[in-house]
């Protein structure tokens, strides 16, 4: 009884996190094309930021069985640039395969599904090998070797129901079928006679979820997305069809090739060491990469997953956190500090006349479109642009992780500056008065007399910033910055566990909201200081009826 | 007599509200001031207008023979020169009662800490507030915080003391511990300029009385004259009102 409790708690938490975070991370097909096209302004000319004699590869190192993390570098795993995990998977195999035949170096770049097409164009991946299908749409913007893998569509149903003895995908007349939006999966549904096609859902994990929880009879995948499944939860199993039996499909949907910057030397030489490896290795590289790809658990319960969870994937966790807390920390302070700048600037009284008025309007009017702008554009688009632009249109590589803090600054600085010059404004003119009448000009006055106050006053909403921030920094996983929730979509990316993954992410998450808050109460306390003072008694106390007054 | 503020011609307006009009006005070493006149006609506007925290629309303010009007003139080095004690106290609430009388000494007259604590704990005995340098202003009565506020402007040592209805205020039993502050101030030779409602300080302590009306002086003399033979209507129906 109380297990099942916990079961609904956890599929609410789930759905949330599916709907609010994951949703807006992995649309896997035809977006990433769509974001990179726009960003494209002037082509890199394909040169990678990285030395010339290594082969730098774009994967999520998150889709079982081409890609996957793991802690050591077990079946051939290659260690993940800038990260102290590895890479393991089919793609990995084939990435290795490629950088020999180059004599090159490989380096492996974990980069989120929707940040490979613009990470290869603006020249920070040489390759992206990580199942991507050679689509149209892509092939707009960038260039693909020969076929590296072809797969077949297959449905991913519950164990032990009527579908999973389906040979046919007739046998599938009046199930509830979905497919992930934007791909070919979900327009092959209505191949199936009287099917109830269902609403297409963002990503596996979803239609996993989904499958799960019994809201629909099957979804339709390729197939070491089913096998995956089915080997990671023993729920699920997986229906194959015959020639003839299944669905009709294009070769370029099914095939799985090297993403390559256009007109590059690179695929001339990739589409010849692709050649070399046959289709009996293909096949055993994918093979044992089903086999190795990280673990199914059997019939353990959501609880035992937890706990396994946080066992093995502990220092993941904790370094994703760790990663959280530094950006939104630093961030939160650099911030704060542009928006104690911006905030005094825009409070200086107007001069009457003059070039100082002048002048003091236009840097008024720059800082108003700054404060609009990052408070009018939400984090994870300026995040892309931010990141990715500066490496089109300037040819800045920004550091990821400086990149991160510098996004979550301007943010910050930008919501501060306003939260600051309505604390300016709030203070008492008396005190900007008396200021004055001792001889003080507008920064003394400000750093002795106004800021102390308005910092006191608005400790509260830095603090109320400070938590946004942590919760927020979530979005910048489309940078591939190793916060929290990214290092949790790779650790659910390979255990298939996503209500314990999460569920671990979320206690983190709150964990550290809670105590930034108990901190900064406590900080709040401190400069307020004691509510009694101590009356200076080392001279005879006097008659006068005041000297007791100030303790009440 | 050696001047030590000299107005000539002063006018001010807020838009086309005239509030000043032509003011010709001393004041001289050692000498205690005192403003008075019905509410709206201009003796805050005169008294801000003395240190600057309103612009003067026109005229000249001659200290040390200089007009520091002219725009090349500093500003906050002159008022330092002008203590000021405000009718709402305006303590730095951020500062405890001794930081209120140091940080001014130290940020704008780059006193040392230790002198400048002497020298504020001179002028908190004065006042009668040594007991309470800990205290933050939230923590005193009214009476209280405006014996501070007079020892934040006294730890300056300027030349002049402006006061702003200084008792105005205050709860009445406050008020005598404020004025018997003052009227020590006064007898100790500081130049003393007050607008104030309180005609029996006026009349008691200072050496020379302004009525101002409708924004120009009507009148002034000493408080004999002022107050037992005014020479204007206007004065002498004011003071009818008051007294
Ligand atoms: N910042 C301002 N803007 C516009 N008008 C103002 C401003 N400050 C003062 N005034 C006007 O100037 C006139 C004189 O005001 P002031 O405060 O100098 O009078 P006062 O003699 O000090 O009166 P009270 O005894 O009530 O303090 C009033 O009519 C007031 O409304
Ligand atoms: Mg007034």
């Amino acid at each position: 009884m109380k297990r099942k409790l916990w079961m609904k708690i956890f599929t609410i938490l789930m759905a949330m996190s599916l709907l609010l975070g994951l949703g807006a991370g992995s649309a896997r097909y035809a977006q990433a094309a769509e974001v990179s096209s726009d960003i494209v302004v002037e082509s890199a000319d394909g040169s990678a930021s990285g030395s010339e004699d290594e082969f730098r590869v774009g994967m999520e190192a998150g889709y079982p069985p081409f890609n996957w993390t793991q802690t050591d570098d077990s079946n051939g795993a290659v260690r993940i640039d800038g990260n102290k995990e590895y890479a393991g998977g089919y793609d990995v195999q084939i990435a290795k395969k490629v950088a020999e035949g180059l004599g090159k170096k490989l380096v492996i770049v974990k980069t989120e599904w929707d940040g490979l097409v613009p990470a290869l164009v603006s020249g920070k991946i040489d390759a992206i090998i990580a199942g991507m299908s050679p689509t149209a749409e892509r092939k707009e913007t960038i260039d693909f070797s020969d076929i590296y893998y072809k797969s077949d569509l297959i449905i991913v149903v519950k164990k032990g129901e009527a579908y999973e003895d389906a040979t046919s995908i007739a046998d599938f007349k009046g199930a509830k079928i979905t497919a992930q939006l934007n791909t070919f999966h979900y327009g092959v549904i209505d191949q199936i006679e009287g099917v109830i096609r269902q609403t297409a859902m963002d990503n596996f994990t979803a239609m996993r979820v989904a499958l799960e929880a019994g809201m629909i009879d099957g979804y339709v995948s390729e197939k070491p997305e089913g096998v995956s499944a089915s080997m990671a939860n023993s729920n699920f199993a997986m229906v194959e069809f015959d020639k003839g039996k299944g669905f009709a499909t294009a070769e370029e949907d099914t095939a799985i090739s090297v993403g390559i910057a256009k007109d590059s030397e690179l695929t001339g030489q990739i589409n010849e060491i692709l050649s070399g490896i046959s289709e009996e290795e293909r096949t055993e590289l994918m093979d044992e990469a089903i086999l190795e790809q990280p673990a199914s658990g059997g019939n353990k319960t959501s609880f035992q997953w937890f706990i396994d969870i946080m066992k093995e994937n502990g220092p993941m966790f904790l370094r994703g956190a760790g990663m959280t807390l530094l950006i939104s920390l630093t961030g939160t302070i650099l911030g704060f500090l542009i928006g104690l700048l911006v905030g005094v600037i825009k409070t200086i009284p107007m001069p009457l006349k003059g070039a100082g008025r002048t002048a003091q309007k236009i840097i008024n009017g720059l800082l108003s479109v700054y404060v609009e702008f990052f408070r009018g554009t939400p984090m994870i688009v300026q995040a892309m642009v931010i990141y990715y632009g500066s490496a089109l249109a300037f040819d800045i590589h920004m550091n990821r992780l400086a990149a991160a803090i510098f996004i979550v600054s301007i943010n910050t600085g930008a919501y501060m500056s306003e939260i600051i010059r309505g604390g300016i404004v709030s203070i008492d003119k008396g005190q900007f008065e008396a200021a004055q009448a001792v001889g003080m000009n507008h920064v003394q006055t400000m750093t002795n007399v106004v800021l102390p106050q308005v910092i006191r006053n608005i400790l509260p909403a830095t603090g109320n910033e400070f938590v946004i921030n942590i919760k927020d920094t979530s979005v910048l996983n489309v940078i591939a910055v190793t916060e929290l929730f990214f290092q949790t979509k790779s650790v659910a990316g390979n255990n298939f566990r996503y209500f314990e993954s999460f569920f671990v992410a979320c206690i983190l998450y709150f964990i550290m909201t809670f105590t930034v808050t108990r901190i900064l109460r406590h900080i709040e306390k401190r400069l307020d200081g004691p509510a009694n003072y101590n009356m200076i008694t080392n001279q005879a106390p006097d008659e006068d009826t005041d000297s007791t007054a100030g303790q009440a | 007599m050696e001047k030590v503020i000299e107005i000539q011609h002063l006018s001010k307006s807020f838009g086309t509200h005239e509030v000043l009009k032509d003011i010709d006005f001393t004041v001289n070493k050692g000498e205690v001031v005192c403003i008075i006149g019905s509410s709206g006609s201009g003796k805050s506007t005169l008294l801000r207008c003395i240190n600057l925290l309103e612009r003067p629309s026109g005229g000249m303010i001659i200290y040390n023979g200089e007009n520091i009007l002219d725009e090349k003139h500093d500003i906050h080095q002159y008022r330092t020169k002008l203590g000021m004690v405000f009718q709402q106290f305006n303590l730095f609430n951020n500062h405890n009662v001794l930081n209120n009388c140091i940080v001014g000494q130290v940020k704008v007259l780059g006193r040392s800490k230790e002198d400048a604590k002497k020298v504020a704990m001179k002028y908190l005995k004065n006042v009668g507030m040594e007991k309470y340098v800990n205290a933050k202003p939230s923590q005193l009565s009214g009476g209280q915080k405006q014996r501070v506020a007079i020892a934040r402007a006294l730890s300056m040592e300027p030349d002049v003391l402006l006061f702003d209805e200084p008792t105005s205020a205050l709860d009445p039993e406050m008020v005598g511990e404020v004025l018997k502050v003052m009227k020590d101030l006064a007898h100790t030779g500081l130049t003393m300029l007050v607008v104030t409602h309180e005609m029996a300080f006026a009349k008691e302590v200072s050496d020379r009385v302004v009525f101002m009306d409708k924004g120009v002086i009507a009148e002034e003399g000493t408080p004999e004259l002022i107050f037992n033979n005014p020479t204007q209507d206007r004065t002498r129906e004011f003071l009818k009102r008051t007294l």
